[in-house]
């Protein structure tokens, strides 16, 4: 140390203090449930043309002391038995170019203790965000916590295309169903 | 100092248990967007006569029709614009790999049957890393003439023959419009005279506006450096209707054949003469292997 530098020597007290508060803010990143590849399937159903969907990384976010939850998704993950299909929905239906997301955020409500084995029946009530436009939504889910503390979150909802704004043009009206159904498997892990 | 960092870390404590930063959260685990490649730059595999930088998918096979009418200006009322005399091509192509595109098509124009092989080199894209800035492929097709010679002197099979190369470079410039230019070469193994050259050159120009989700505007256009006597520069303006499953494209050309090298280097009608063709290719796609999806 060169001499006349000031010592720059937190007290005691002190550091234990910075200590505690750091910890604190680690354990209450420890309070997230973390998922990276979480599973969404949709199926459209028509006399035309069934038209399906799915991708398997999707990301959700779920905090075990408020319940709070949020959930992603690329929409150009989704994959289709037919590439134009794909091109298509992309393309014209969902504008992913513009609109590269899904999103739906909101809070658990019901009863659930994730430290607890057991399945729970809850709702998800919260915003969901497709094509840019936002939706209230509240759906059905089960969550299921095993005994080694994996939970697992599934839920099927409908989803319809006109409450987003997707335009369906009158010549593919009768292969594009009104409503369309949607299928979530979440795998979510202490962070 | 000191009272900032431990001030800093209650901060940090404290964001960690607010509620409304689930979403920033969500950002820093999510995985980093991936590379987003230009798709669907042009609506078919051709602009209207001249191929685009756009393949079938891999596993997928496509069905092309084409057809050109007569020229407007031989007796229209007569041939009713044309519509009684009709050229047809069609092709089938397959991609095996999304890179890919291999097929063969005869056109009735001098009976002529072709291969032909695409193979896409760089995806025009945005992202993080290094981005090309357009879609390069490069296109190539063999075509043998079937129709009898009538100059009285004995050939060979190579006679017939014909081959065309082209590197495709095109740009989608935003949601609406695509550019493309692509140097050109056809190679005839005989050509009529002496002073004509077996190699022609050429560049040709394409382009697509997009005038609904649906429908789009096209052109395109070859200009050629050292022409073939009596023909003229191909000039075509179309219409692309997309529905679901097919592609119907509409078009209005001074080149009457299909064949690769006798639109591009033998063309002889003239637009400012009237000797404009009406014409359509319908292209359907078929999967024959589907990615796995469920």
């Amino acid at each position: 140390m060169l001499p006349g530098r000031p010592k720059t020597k937190i007290p005691m007290k002190k550091s234990l203090l910075l200590l505690v508060t750091l910890c604190v803010s680690y354990s209450a990143m420890a309070q997230k449930l973390v998922s990276r590849d979480t599973y969404v399937h949709f199926f459209s159903e028509t006399p035309v043309e069934d038209i399906e969907a799915s991708l398997k990384d999707g990301v959700g976010l779920v905090n075990t002391e408020t319940k709070e939850f949020v959930f992603q998704v690329n929409i150009q993950s989704f994959t289709f038995e037919k590439a134009l299909m794909q091109e298509h929905f992309n393309e014209n239906y969902m504008e992913s170019t513009k609109y590269p997301k899904g999103l739906f955020k909101g809070k658990i409500s019901g009863d659930v203790a994730f430290a607890k084995a057991g399945t729970y029946n809850v709702k998800l009530v919260g915003t969901m965000n497709i094509h840019g436009k936002d939706r209230a939504m509240t759906i059905p889910a089960t969550i299921a916590v095993s005994k080694e503390g994996l939970v697992v979150l599934e839920s099927t909802f409908i989803i319809k295309p006109t409450d987003h704004d997707v335009e369906i043009p009158s010549l593919v009206v009768t292969k594009i169903a009104k409503e369309i159904e949607v299928k979530v498997k979440s795998t979510l892990r202490a962070n | 100092m000191k009272r900032i960092l431990l001030a800093l870390s209650l901060g940090l404590a404290a964001s960690a248990w607010a509620q409304d930063d689930l979403l920033a959260e969500l950002d820093a685990i999510a995985p980093p967007a991936p590379k987003a490649y230009a798709f669907a730059t042009f609506k078919g595999t051709r602009i209207i006569n001249q191929q685009s930088v756009e393949l079938p998918a891999a596993g997928v096979g496509q069905f092309v029709i084409g057809h050109r009418f007569g020229a407007l200006n031989d007796r229209p009322l007569y041939n009713l614009f044309g519509l009684d005399v009709a050229q047809i091509r069609f092709e089938y192509s397959y991609s095996p790999v999304a890179w890919l595109n291999y097929g063969a098509g005869r056109s009735s124009g001098s009976k002529t049957y072709d291969a032909f092989a695409k193979v896409r080199f760089t995806r025009q894209s945005r992202g993080p890393g290094f981005n090309w800035p357009v879609t390069t492929a490069y296109y190539t097709n063999a075509t043998v003439v079937t129709t009898p010679f009538t100059d009285g002197f004995e050939h060979f099979f190579s006679d017939r023959l014909a081959y065309t190369h082209q590197f495709l470079m095109a740009r989608k410039m935003n949601e609406a419009l695509s550019l493309q230019v692509v140097p050109t070469l056809v190679h005839f193994n005989l050509v009529q005279t002496m002073d004509e050259s077996n190699d022609q050159w050429g560049v040709a120009f394409g382009g697509r506006y997009k005038l609904t989700q649906r429908m789009a505007l096209t052109a395109e256009y070859l200009l050629r450096a050292n022409p073939l006597d009596q023909t003229r520069n191909p000039l075509s303006l179309g219409i692309d209707i997309e529905t679901g499953g097919h592609v119907f494209q509409f078009h209005l050309t001074n080149a009457r054949s299909m064949a690769d090298p006798q639109w591009m280097m033998q063309t002889p009608g003239s637009w400012s003469k009237g000797d404009i063709f009406l014409g359509f290719n319908i292209t359907r796609v078929f999967t024959h292997k589907a990615p796995e999806f469920r």
